[in-house]
C-alpha cells in the first residue's frame, strides 16, 4: 500500500478475502443459514417492493416506452388512430384496466388449456447489476406457488419460478441466458431446445438433423415430466430467422418471443396442469387480413356529340 | 476505529440498498439500467483509505449477495466488492490532486462499475453460470458506464458531504 500499508491493513484485507471465500464455500455446500438470510431479506423487502411498484411503475413504464420507441414506431402509428377513442374511457382507470386486460388474457389462455393458475402482480424487475433476467411477483408459498412452476401471460411463456417465498416468488424469465426449455414446433411436432439470450429473442436448436424449420413456425413448450417445471402447450414464440449454416449438425433458428418482457405487470403461475396435453390448442390465431373492397365502375360511352 | 466507521456507514448503505431494491429496480431502461447501490458503494470507497475501501466493499458486497435477484452464491459479490473497494481507494490514496478533482472521480467510478460487473460475470462463469448473448453483455457493460457518468455528478455532492462530515467529525472526536 502506498501510504497506509501497515501490517494491520494487510491483515484486515486478507481476513475479508478469506471471509468472502468462506461464505462462497458454505453457500456452494448448501448451508441453509445463508439461504435463510436471503429469504429473510426478501420477506422484509417484498411489502416495500409492492408499495414501490404501485407508486413507481407508471414512471417505469414511461421510461420503458421511451427506450423502445424505435422498435414500436410502426405500432405507434396504428395505436394513434384508436388512442383518441380510448382516452376518455381509460383516463381514470388506465392502470387498473391494463392489468385487468392482461389478467383476462392470461385466464383465457389458461382456460383453453385447462391450466389451474394463480394470478400475480409483478412487484420488481430484478437485478440491474448482474446479468440475470428475473422478476419478483407478489404470490408465494401461501398462494400455492412452489419452485419450478410455469409462469405465463396471455401471450405465452414468461418463465419459471426459481425461488418461492411466503408472499412472493422470484421468476427466471425466458430471456435469461441460463434459461432452457424443451420446445416443439406446432403442427410438425419437431422437438428441440430453446435457450434465452438476454434479449427478446431465443435460440431454438432442433434435436433431429433430418427436420427443417421455416420462418413463421410457432414454437410451443413441450412439457416436462409431471408437468414441472413446464406444462405442455404454452406458446413461446415464432421462428424469425433460420440458420442454414453448412456443416451444422442440427438446424438452429432465432425465435421471436411472444411476451413483451418490458411491459409485464400481471402474470399467472400454473399450479395445476390438465390431464391431457392441449397439443396445438394454444397456437395464436393468425391475423385475418381485412378484405379490401373493390369498386367496379362501368363506363358507358356517351353518344357522340352531334356537330 | 475501522469497525466503528463501518458501523456508522452501515445505516446509510442500508437506506441506499432499500432504495435500489424497491425503487430503482422498478425501472427497465436502456442497457438494463444502472445499479445505484453499486455506484454509491464505489464512490464511497474512492473517498476513503484502502482499508476502509475494502471494508466498505465487504459490507456492500454482503448486502448485494443478500439481494433476492442475485444469481451467484453468497460471497461472490462480497469477494468482488472487497477487491473493487480496495482497488478504487488505493488508486487515489494520498493523491489530493486526484481525489479533489471531481472529473477524475467520475471517470474512475465510471470505469470501475463495468469492470466490476465484468469480473462478476467471469467469476459467475467459473461457478457454472451462463453467459448469454455477447452483444447484450457488451451493451449492458457500456450502458452501465454511461449511466454512471450521468449519475455520479448528481450523487457526488451529497456523498462527499456525508463522507467528509462523518469521518472528519470522528477524527476530531
Amino acid at each position: 500500500m502506498r501510504n497506509g500499508g501497515d501490517n494491520r491493513g494487510r491483515l484486515l484485507f486478507i481476513s475479508l478475502i478469506v471471509t468472502s471465500l468462506f461464505l462462497i464455500t458454505l453457500d456452494l455446500r448448501g448451508v441453509q443459514v445463508l439461504g435463510g438470510l436471503r429469504n429473510g431479506t426478501q420477506t422484509a423487502l417484498s411489502p416495500l417492493q409492492s408499495v414501490a411498484a404501485t407508486v413507481f411503475r407508471p414512471v417505469g413504464n414511461f421510461f420503458s416506452d421511451v427506450t423502445h420507441l424505435g422498435r414500436t414506431r410502426g405500432e405507434i402509428e396504428k395505436l394513434k388512430a384508436s388512442n383518441e377513442k380510448l382516452r376518455q374511457s381509460l383516463i381514470n382507470r388506465k392502470n387498473a384496466d391494463a392489468e385487468l386486460a392482461q389478467l383476462k388474457s392470461v385466464l383465457d389462455l389458461a382456460g383453453t388449456a385447462k391450466y389451474k393458475v394463480v394470478g400475480a402482480k409483478v412487484i420488481s424487475l430484478g437485478s440491474t447489476s448482474s446479468f440475470t433476467q428475473t422478476i419478483s411477483i407478489d404470490a408465494g408459498t401461501n398462494n400455492g406457488v412452489r419452485q419450478n412452476m410455469t409462469v405465463i401471460t396471455g401471450l405465452g411463456l414468461v418463465g419459471v419460478v426459481k425461488i418461492s417465498y411466503p408472499d412472493s416468488a422470484l421468476v427466471q424469465l425466458t430471456t435469461d441466458p441460463a434459461f432452457r426449455v424443451g420446445a416443439r414446433v406446432a403442427g410438425t411436432q419437431q422437438i428441440g431446445i430453446l435457450s434465452g439470450q438476454g434479449t427478446n429473442k431465443g435460440v431454438l436448436q432442433l434435436l433431429d438433423n433430418r427436420t427443417t424449420l421455416k420462418v413463421g413456425d410457432v414454437i410451443l413448450a413441450r412439457g416436462s415430466q409431471n408437468n414441472r417445471p413446464f406444462v405442455p402447450g404454452v406458446p413461446i414464440g415464432e421462428v424469425s430467422k433460420v440458420d442454414n449454416a453448412a456443416g451444422a449438425i442440427t438446424q438452429t433458428a432465432d425465435v421471436k418471443l411472444y411476451v413483451n418482457f418490458s411491459a409485464l405487470s400481471v402474470v399467472a403461475v400454473v399450479i395445476g396442469a390438465p390431464q391431457a396435453d392441449p397439443r396445438d390448442a394454444l397456437v395464436p390465431k393468425a391475423p385475418v387480413p381485412t378484405p379490401i373492397p373493390t369498386v367496379t365502375i362501368y363506363a358507358k360511352p356517351s353518344e357522340s356529340p352531334t356537330p | 476505529m475501522f469497525a466503528r466507521r463501518f458501523l456508522v456507514s452501515f445505516p446509510i448503505f442500508l437506506v441506499v440498498y432499500v432504495i435500489q431494491e424497491t425503487i430503482v429496480s422498478q425501472f427497465r431502461i436502456f442497457g438494463s439500467g444502472f445499479s445505484l447501490f453499486l455506484i454509491f458503494a464505489l464512490l464511497w470507497s474512492a473517498l476513503g483509505t484502502p482499508e476502509l475501501g475494502a471494508l466498505t466493499g465487504f459490507g456492500a458486497g454482503l448486502l448485494m449477495d443478500l439481494s433476492q435477484s442475485s444469481s451467484g452464491p453468497v460471497g461472490q459479490w462480497t469477494l468482488i466488492m472487497i477487491l473493487a473497494g480496495f482497488s478504487i481507494s488505493y488508486l487515489g490514496y494520498g493523491d489530493d490532486n486526484f481525489r479533489g478533482n471531481p472529473i477524475s472521480l467520475v471517470v474512475i467510478v465510471a470505469l470501475a462499475v463495468p469492470i466490476t460487473r465484468f469480473i462478476y460475470l467471469i467469476l459467475g462463469l467459473m461457478f457454472g453460470g451462463e453467459l448469454g448473448s455477447a452483444l447484450h453483455i457488451f451493451t449492458s457493460l457500456i450502458a452501465s458506464g454511461l449511466w454512471t457518468v450521468a449519475i455520479v455528478p448528481l450523487l457526488m455532492p451529497l456523498v462527499t458531504r456525508i463522507h467528509s462530515g462523518l469521518f472528519e467529525d470522528m477524527s476530531r472526536g
